[in-house]
């Protein structure tokens, strides 16, 4: 079950010979018919990944609205750190600022993290059923990169009332709505937070060509990451030089940037950096996971299959 | 019988020692981080909700503590109860002359979690050696009393809703509802004031008493020791515990055993 419990790997099997490339393996396929079938492909998937993600829509709003329950347990919390400070601002927050930034991240969050992305990928090598991508021509990342948009699809839209509800109730908190250039900063950069978030945990999934398991792993990075994004409290509170270092991570753009984008604390050119600095954490992390697959593939023994 | 399952689970354990280390490794991990965001905090004020720095810290301890303690013992067996109903597995435990409800929620323990004991043991120790805390065997007995206590309130809450797999056999948004409850404990009952919290800070004491799992034996070790919380924490106890047990026995009558 673990990295250091990991069964030895075999030689590369009979299957990734069988695609002609001798010991070299497959490599991972897109073709299909020209870019329009191949956008087809990836839609379909999309539609199936919807469909079934949809069947447990009940439960699913549940466990949408359990979740709203500590957030009122954060604001009291926060409430009480105020008001025990005597002051009226924090790390450049005022109270106001610091529940609508911790509600914001909550929405960033949501674009961002991955439920089961990295261990799913380990679990496809270690049980050998990653060979279905190598003989298909059905490229890996793509595949999850559709399905995990049809998931987040699926949770915003069945999310989407009871955070509109939320924040309706929360609308105090909020200075009104910001302007249009800042609301499509913000849009941007949820969109680059998925992206950021999807590369991130790919990569870390893809070690599991060499560890098998990574779900220890994983468990160590999202616990850290937790903090280190400023879901739990915005960067800017912690002592220099943490608050610094952790400002040119990407983990910060999973959590604190969006939120603090959308409370306009970040504009003009220092805005704009920081998107392209998004952008730039989005294709390293691309190719690091690219980079891994092909890399991993090399040593991949179809276990299982 | 439990010895020797703690025996049996030790022994599976010890099979993956990385694995063992990794888990303790990333409790030990969440404990710098909430130490981590506590002392930030601290930092910019001198009071939450008039628990002073030493004295939240002993609060911290305490949950991380007691919460540790229900995952090593029960979070697994009752997160694996639903699926016991959905293969129709549980008949095996049904059969058993063993009482159901020790076997359903106590046959494994994991010891993974055990460490954060001594984890929140050494935060609680330094918590109060940092207030000078003078020794007092009347607020210690109401210590363990009351821990005792809040571990049997959050052992009968999670029964209770681990029993409702019996109808809804998916049951992943109730074990939400107990990450809900444990975020309810994790922070002191008094930062639930004013006008729309108070209610909820009294809903959750008195009819759910959730809130009295950390709060009272952090309460009575560094702050107040107030008999009546202490008589209320220890009556609410055993009725949970009571409620939870026929709540169990009552959804059995409705197993239908499927798939088995």
């Amino acid at each position: 079950m673990t990295p250091l419990d990991a069964i030895a790997t075999r030689p590369v099997p009979q299957l990734l010979e069988e695609g002609g490339a001798g010991d070299q393996p497959p490599k991972p396929s897109t073709r299909g018919g020209g870019p329009l079938a191949s956008a087809a492909k990836y839609a379909r998937i999309f539609r199936i990944a919807l469909i079934e993600r949809m069947t447990y829509r009940g439960d699913f709003l549940f466990g949408t609205v359990l979740r709203f329950l500590p957030i009122v347990t954060t604001i009291l919390l926060w409430r009480a750190i105020y008001e025990g400070s005597g002051q009226s601002e924090l790390g450049g927050f005022q109270y106001r600022e610091m529940v609508a930034y911790l509600l914001l991240t909550n929405i960033s969050r949501m674009f961002s993290s991955m439920p089961g992305l990295a261990a799913g990928i380990a679990r496809e090598v270690r049980e050998g059923t990653l060979k279905r991508y190598l003989v298909q021509p059905l490229d890996l990342v793509g595949y999850l990169l559709a399905s995990r948009i049809a998931h987040k699809v699926a949770y915003i839209s069945m999310a989407f009332l009871p955070y509109a509800g939320l924040f309706y109730i929360c609308r105090g908190y909020f200075d009104g709505f910001p302007d249009a250039p800042t609301l499509a900063a913000y849009a941007l950069s949820l969109v680059l937070a998925f992206l950021v978030g999807f590369f991130f945990e790919a990569t870390v999934g893809m070690v599991g060509f060499w560890f098998l398991e990574v779900t220890s792993i994983l468990y160590i990075v999202m616990t850290l990451n937790y903090f280190i994004s400023g879901h739990m409290l915005p960067i800017d509170l912690l002592p220099q030089p943490w608050a610094g270092i952790l400002k040119v991570l990407p983990f910060q753009y999973m959590a604190y940037f969006p939120a603090v984008v959308f409370l306009g604390k970040v504009r003009g050119w220092d805005l704009v950096l920081h998107l392209a600095l998004e952008l730039f954490w989005v294709i390293a992390f691309m190719v690091l996971a690219r980079t891994l697959y092909r890399t991993g593939l090399k040593r991949y023994s179809a276990f299982g299959g | 019988m439990f010895a020797a399952l703690g025996r049996y689970t030790l022994a599976r354990e010890m099979a993956f020692r990385g694995n063992f280390l990794v888990k303790v490794s990333v409790e030990l991990l969440w404990l710098g981080i909430l130490v981590a965001f506590y002392r930030t905090v601290f930092a910019s004020t001198s009071n939450i909700a008039n628990w002073s720095e030493p004295e939240y810290f002993f609060f911290v301890g305490c949950y991380f503590a007691l919460n540790g303690l229900i995952e090593m013992l029960f979070l697994d067996n009752c997160n694996e109860f639903a699926e016991l109903v959905r293969t129709g597995d549980l008949d095996f435990l049904l059969l058993k002359p063993i009482d159901e409800q020790f076997l359903v929620s106590c046959r494994r323990i994991d010891w993974g979690t055990a460490p954060n004991l001594a984890m929140g043991a050494i935060v609680m120790v330094l918590a109060l050696v940092q207030s000078e805390w003078v020794f007092d065997p009347l607020r210690v007995a109401a210590f363990f009393i009351t821990f005792g206590c809040g571990v049997s309130i959050a052992y009968s809450c999670m029964f209770l809703l681990t029993s409702i797999s019996i109808w809804m056999v998916r049951n992943q948004s109730l074990m939400e509802m107990w990450w809900l409850f444990t975020s309810l404990a994790r922070y002191p009952r008094e930062i639930f004031s004013g006008r729309w919290a108070e209610p909820i800070g009294g809903f959750f004491t008195y009819c759910i008493p959730i809130l009295l799992v950390s709060n009272v034996p952090a309460n009575v070790m560094v702050r107040v020791l107030d008999p009546w919380m202490i008589a209320w924490t220890v009556v609410a106890s055993a009725s949970l515990l009571w409620i939870s047990r026929r709540f169990f026995h009552f959804a059995l009558k409705s197993y239908r055993s499927a798939s088995s």
